[in-house]
């Protein structure tokens, strides 16, 4: 039998070429997918274990690892882009996990006018870019990453601090002063109305971090040091008496009537999990007829926030999530699964199932993502138009 | 946990047809009361869209408007919660069990009040497992007492009340074997609190109007 192997493309190569087997990488990766070989000295790399954390890449001395995501030549021309856009010499990079929206990152730097850059952990950003930065005459850089306890990443928060210090330490030397760079740590946290409160104890059940208590007479309270902000509790609360500072409902659906009116036909909407990078939706130039909403975790995707877009006139909506296996908040997996496949029931019922996808593939597989997204454009190109209906 | 589910929505549709009006609203009432399967504030705005979308399919605009009540079942929360949101509205429709769609519709007779619910009984809710499951048949006679805590008449597929029936297989039911069999599990318990001798207890076909219709508070 002739088979024929086609080599899939990945997110996260090794090149052998350039590897000098110092397990800088093997070291650092937080998901235990890079080891090093005993016998030949090689690193290898599985990417079935990797989470294109891309913590690899920003640490190889060697530059032996390549990323498709946030490397070096796609930050620093989004740098170059963003100066002018933002006219500013202040540089502001927010991990999206813990970065409230650009006014509140700028108010706890203490600062309006900014080049916001938000990624997936900061902790993937190459020392490069903060040299690039410097000769791109930006005077300030200031880092917005989670606490240490809460990287989705594990190490990213960690190794940014490092990457900090070595930095500031560099630059005192060089003449620049010290404290080019400001590191801050933040926690989006619950807000809780304790009015709409039900006393249902969704949240106690849900919560990973034991934050939620049920008090008697029968309201909740919630230990907002003890909060992560995953946000799971504001997806299982029936009584939407929870909301996850920066991701509010009303300011959802806002965005969900702005984008529809934008976008062109087949109009497709994808509702996202923040921690699913794909190519397609992250190289800044988004096609006119598809728009995306991040998600703090795809199982928050509001079926009434889906159900407006259907009103809305898009004509098809796709939830990019993680797969179990690759969530990046405790006990949340599978979650999106079941409520897709409930609302799914209902939409049947009025002929609107097929308008409404899931896709669970992971980042470290660009192109099956973009696999998915064609072929539900495809189908919903076939079903028709919703507004022609 | 009354468990309750969603009827289909063609059946609502066909419901509230005659309800359309532009000036007028449909109430849909949700219930906080026994919080699983919910049916509170969420639900209500989801059903509102779908019922919206659903419309549309039939060429009827509807004009929704949504709230939610405490503890539907309760007549004087239910009322004072709802009288001042009555005006304009033609149509209620109740997100809670059958319970609470009877008391809106006392409260309020000279407005339709239908159902969004299918209720369907009494359950335990377990939610490692995300699931409901009968437990108890409200008869008004309880003999958990005697049967190990686990009630025959809700969870014996025969409702027997002198089992096994002799179609108990591997601990399953014979008519469901996704089933377990409620006289093999009363067997186990009585067994492991060594009361084996309960089983022994025959009892007389039960009287089933002891569940009676009212009790005084």
């Amino acid at each position: 039998m002739n088979e024929q192997v086609i080599e899939e493309r990945v997110a996260v190569k090794l090149n052998d070429d350039f590897c000098s087997s110092c397990s800088i990488c093997s070291s650092l990766c937080p998901f235990e997918a890079i080891k090093k070989e005993d016998e030949t000295n090689k690193i290898l790399l599985e990417i079935e274990k990797c989470q294109v954390c891309g913590l690899c890449y920003s640490t190889c001395p060697a530059k032996a690892i390549d990323t498709i995501y946030y490397d070096i030549g796609s930050l620093t021309s989004y740098l170059e882009r963003a100066k002018q856009e933002y006219d500013s010499d202040t540089l502001v990079i927010m991990c999206k996990g813990s970065a409230p929206d650009f006014a509140g990152v700028g108010e706890l730097f203490g600062v309006t006018k900014f080049i916001p850059l938000s990624v997936p952990c900061v902790g993937r950003i190459p020392e490069e870019i903060f040299l690039k930065a410097l000769v791109m005459g930006i005077k300030e850089i200031n880092i917005l990453a989670c606490d240490d306890d809460y990287c989705r990443f594990e190490k990213g928060s960690p190794i940014i601090e490092r990457k900090i210090l070595a930095l500031n330490l560099l630059w005192g030397q060089l003449g620049y002063g010290t404290e080019v760079i400001t590191l801050k740590r933040n926690t989006l946290k619950v807000k809780v109305d304790r009015d709409s409160c039900i006393a249902c104890g969704n949240c106690v059940f849900y919560c990973p971090y034991d934050a939620a208590k049920l008090d008697s007479p029968g309201s909740v309270s919630f230990d907002l040091d003890a909060c992560k902000g995953c946000g799971l509790c504001v997806a299982m609360c029936p009584a939407l008496a929870l909301e996850l500072e920066n991701w509010e409902r009303d300011s959802i659906s806002t965005l969900v009537s702005k984008l529809s009116s934008e976008m062109e036909q087949p109009k497709i909407l994808v509702f996202r999990c923040q921690w699913a990078v794909f190519p397609s939706l992250d190289n800044g130039q988004l096609a006119p007829n598809i728009r995306l909403i991040d998600l703090p975790c795809a199982a928050g995707v509001e079926p009434f926030h889906i159900l407006e877009a259907f009103q809305k006139g898009v004509d098809g909506i796709l939830i990019a999530a993680c797969a179990e296996d690759d969530c990046k908040l405790e006990k949340a997996g599978g979650k999106t699964e079941h409520l897709v496949e409930r609302l799914r029931e209902r939409l049947s019922q009025i002929g609107l199932q097929e308008r409404l996808h899931l896709c669970t593939v992971a980042p470290r597989y660009p192109e099956r993502f973009n696999r998915e997204l064609e072929q539900f454009i495809k189908k919903i190109e076939t079903i028709g138009l919703e507004e022609s209906k | 946990m009354i468990v309750t589910t969603l009827k289909p929505l063609d059946e609502v549709l066909d419901f509230i047809a005659s309800y359309s009006n532009p000036n007028s609203n449909i109430l849909i009432v949700g219930c906080d009361g026994c919080t699983t399967p919910p049916r509170g504030l969420r639900e209500a705005r989801t059903l509102r869209q779908l019922l919206e979308l659903g419309g549309k399919l039939r060429n009827t605009d509807f004009t929704f408007e949504t709230t939610t009540t405490a503890k539907q079942c309760d007549a004087y929360l239910t009322a004072s919660a709802l009288k001042p949101q009555m005006d304009n509205v033609v149509a209620v429709l109740s997100l809670a069990c059958g319970v609470g769609v009877n008391t809106v519709a006392d409260i309020f007779p000279d407005v339709p009040v239908f159902p969004a619910q299918n209720t369907h009984f009494f359950g335990m809710e377990e939610r490692e497992g995300a699931i409901l499951e009968q437990m108890c048949a409200g008869c008004g006679d309880c003999i958990l007492a005697e049967t190990g805590g686990i009630c025959p008449i809700a969870r014996c597929t025969k409702g027997l009340l002198n089992g096994a029936c002799g179609g108990s297989k591997e601990g399953k039911c014979e008519l469901d074997p996704a089933r377990d069999c409620a006289w093999n599990l009363i067997y186990d318990r009585l067994k492991i609190q060594g009361k084996l001798d309960l089983l022994k207890k025959f009892y007389p076909p039960k009287d089933y109007s002891l569940a009676g219709w009212r009790v005084t508070t």
